[in-house]
């Protein structure tokens, strides 16, 4: 055996463990999920080629383009608002004020609670009678909505709860802050810029590139968001709600409800393929517009 | 890395040790140990009623020692199902629901029990027809009623008394009785409703079957069937449209949980309600204060009087236990009259079998009886368990909640129920 051979033969084995992890629980499933959306798959038996069928028949399933819709409007609300929310908090956090480690931990907080947790409380907090949300809108004269019973209003509710993790998002921003050099800043001054003009031309382009993966990895969460709306919506333990006239469907919601209460596999894996096509659609999008807009330093 | 010749040997050596090892263990788990045969039932119940499972299971365990039983509570359908997919599974016998029957024999994943019931000597007679008709497929039995559920009136006697009502006993009188325990402020916000509904699909398709409908005729689902449109529309036109359904909604929203002291009819925001037996066990336990009283739900004619749904909780044995026969000893155990009775007086469920309808085991529970008396009559009906039922409940609670929402009327709604049903599996 040469010695090229034997040092290729090693590498093989070095990598070995995440080959044999990667095909096993990555690449099988995903070329399976593919080969059964062009089936008729219940889980229990023998796969039965159908051909496209799962794919035309999405066109006129009603529930399926209510729930891609709920996703899409969750999506385009949802991603600004925690863009925007998570850099003016970073902006704060950045403030050098007394207790700034309290305050630092206790926006993130939330991100460590369990996400089910979280969901049964912020059921009751969006309670319109009893709840804390419209308790305090009632005391600056606000009479709150029916936040999960309104079909209006489902949606801001998932938003918000959603957003109440926001902190995660947050700290990366405050990390990113730390590295914007502070002479720009300095020299800025001295030419008598604004604090507009200061964050337009040196904050903004220097947390670009955090921003462009910030919202691919925020975008990508929405479109498949489930436990938040899952759990606000839930009537019974182990079944799926919509909420309000379906309002809180999402597309995930859907996929899974098809996948395990209907077992219809075959239609939840194309369902999952489309998904896929409408992220990496989004995604490609962005990144083609991220050369406008993302500061690279090395161009 | 370079291994030497011996250094290859020792390894060679090490793998067939390993591979030998494995394989002697693999014959010693396969290997039926000497005592009882062992199983596993695996349940969804947790909490009290888990800890009154384990004492049936207990109370078997000593009875016999030819099969000892290990409990496991799960309450995960997904687990459940994750089971039922293996080559060999977790559980030997577990527990479900009625209407996911069909759709699990089709599939071939829960066993046939007509043999094993004759080999225990278990009579698929002695049980509620309408349970037993849900629980078969292709005229086979795949599983079988540990427990019902009927579903009769219940009023607060302190709120009919207040408003001068009497116990309503004809659809007229209903409808009447909700209008007089409706209380609406002059905003138009509700403050107290008449006929609560703690699960709206339950209670509108029981009051289908009150107004002679029917929602599977023929072994198909059949929606739009004109009983059926007039019992959502009636339900519509006494419940909903007097005080507006978004008023309704906000009104919903804020009540408390279910069967916990905050419910709204333990709380009086609800003056009626049609719901389950479990109640009877509940209330003196969460509400000991509560005068409350229970009665048949209305019907539309005589003929129809004593009209009630019927749910059913099942025990099934899985196709891929290796331990069909012993688990089929047990569950004859949980069927016996002994067995039925500890269990449901432990989780305050009715009875399937009819031959403890007239039991003074229930004496205890009060108006336990307007529930168990239901099972003996003829107008009891289950909604069927086909492969499709899935799908379609949960079209019906879309319609409904389209009709309740004041978006659709129930005809359109229904009938788009009919229309989705084409796509419904098969199988």
């Amino acid at each position: 055996m040469t010695v090229r051979r034997r040092q290729a033969l090693a590498g093989l084995a070095f990598a070995a463990p995440f080959l044999i992890g990667f095909g096993i629980f990555i690449a099988y499933p995903v070329a399976a999920s593919g080969f059964y959306s062009f089936t008729d798959f219940n889980l229990f038996q023998a796969p039965d080629f159908v051909g496209v069928d799962n794919y035309t028949r999405m066109a006129g399933d009603e529930r399926f383009w209510i729930a891609l819709t709920n996703t899409l409007l969750l999506t385009v609300t949802g991603v600004p608002l925690s863009i925007v929310i998570a850099m003016a908090g970073a902006h704060l956090l950045n403030l050098p004020v007394r207790g700034q480690p309290l305050f630092r931990a206790l926006v993130y907080l939330p991100s460590i609670v369990p996400v089910v947790v979280g969901g049964y409380l912020w059921r009751w907090m969006l309670n319109t009678e009893y709840g804390f949300i419209n308790h305090f809108l009632s005391l600056v004269g606000i009479d709150g909505p029916g936040w999960l019973v309104e079909p209006e209003w489902t949606k801001p509710a998932i938003v918000l709860m959603s957003l109440w993790t926001v902190g995660g998002t947050m700290i990366i921003y405050l990390a990113a802050l730390k590295d914007v050099p502070r002479d720009l800043y300095e020299a800025a001054a001295i030419d008598g810029a604004n604090w507009w003009t200061r964050f337009r031309h040196i904050t903004w382009p220097t947390l670009s590139p955090v921003t462009l993966f910030q919202v691919i990895v925020n975008l990508i969460a929405y479109l498949q968001i489930f436990t938040q709306p899952y759990l606000l919506a839930q009537t019974r333990l182990n079944n799926v709600g919509a909420g309000p006239g379906q309002s809180m469907l999402t597309y995930a919601m859907y996929l899974f409800q098809n996948a395990f209460s209907f077992l219809k596999m075959g239609y939840a894996s194309a369902m999952a393929w489309v998904l896929f096509l409408i992220t990496l659609a989004i995604t490609i999008v962005i990144l083609v517009s991220s050369r406008r807009w993302v500061h690279d330093g090395s161009r | 890395m370079h291994l030497t010749s011996a250094g290859r040997r020792r390894l060679g050596v090490a793998v067939g040790a390993l591979a030998a090892s494995a394989l002697v263990l693999t014959g010693c788990s396969a290997a039926e140990p000497d005592g009882p045969e062992k199983i596993t039932f695996s349940y969804l119940w947790g909490g009290a009623e888990a800890d009154a499972i384990e004492a049936i299971i207990a109370d078997f365990n000593a009875s016999q020692d030819e099969v000892e039983v290990t409990g496991i509570s799960s309450p995960d359908f997904q687990k459940q199902l994750t089971s039922l997919s293996a080559s060999q599974g977790s559980f030997d016998i577990s527990d479900h629901f009625g209407n996911a029957v069909g759709s699990w024999a089709s599939k071939g994943i829960i066993a046939p029990l007509d043999d094993l019931l004759a080999a225990n000597g278990v009579d698929p007679a002695d049980f509620a027809p309408a349970s037993i008709e849900q629980l078969s497929y292709d005229g086979k039995i795949y599983s079988l009623p540990i427990a019902v559920h009927t579903f009769q009136l219940l009023y607060n006697k302190t709120l009919l008394a207040e408003a001068g009502v009497e116990v309503p006993t004809t659809m007229d009188e209903l409808a009447d009785a909700i209008a007089a325990l409706t209380k609406v402020e002059a905003d138009g916000t509700i403050t107290q409703l008449g006929l609560g509904d703690p699960s709206p699909s339950t209670t509108i398709t029981t009051l289908g079957y009150a107004f002679g409908g029917d929602w599977d005729a023929d072994g198909a689902p059949s929606p739009t069937n004109a009983a059926n449109v007039e019992a959502l529309q009636w339900y519509y036109d006494n419940v909903v449209a007097p005080v507006g359904s978004g008023k309704l909604a906000a009104f919903k929203s804020g009540v408390g949980e279910y069967m916990s002291p905050e419910d709204p009819f333990y709380t009086g925001k609800y003056a009626m309600v049609i719901d389950g037996e479990w109640r009877a066990v509940n209330i003196p336990n969460t509400a000991p204060d509560l005068d409350w009283g229970v009665t048949a739900i209305p019907a539309v004619s005589s003929a129809l009087a004593d009209s009630t749904q019927l749910t059913v909780s099942t025990l099934f044995i899985p196709s891929n236990s290796k331990h069909k026969e012993a688990a089929a000893k047990f569950l004859a155990y949980l069927v016996s009259d002994e067995g039925a009775t500890a269990f449901s007086l432990a989780l305050g469920n009715l009875p399937a079998k009819l031959s403890l309808v007239g039991s003074s085991a229930y004496d205890g529970i009060p108006q336990f009886s307007v529930w168990l008396d239901a099972l003996a009559s003829d107008n009891v009906h289950a909604l069927s368990s086909a492969p499709y039922s899935a799908e379609y409940s949960t079209d019906l609670g879309l319609a409904f909640d389209e009709v309740l929402s004041g978006t659709s009327t129930p005809e359109a709604a229904l009938q788009k129920v009919a229309g989705n049903s084409s796509n419904y599996a098969t199988e």
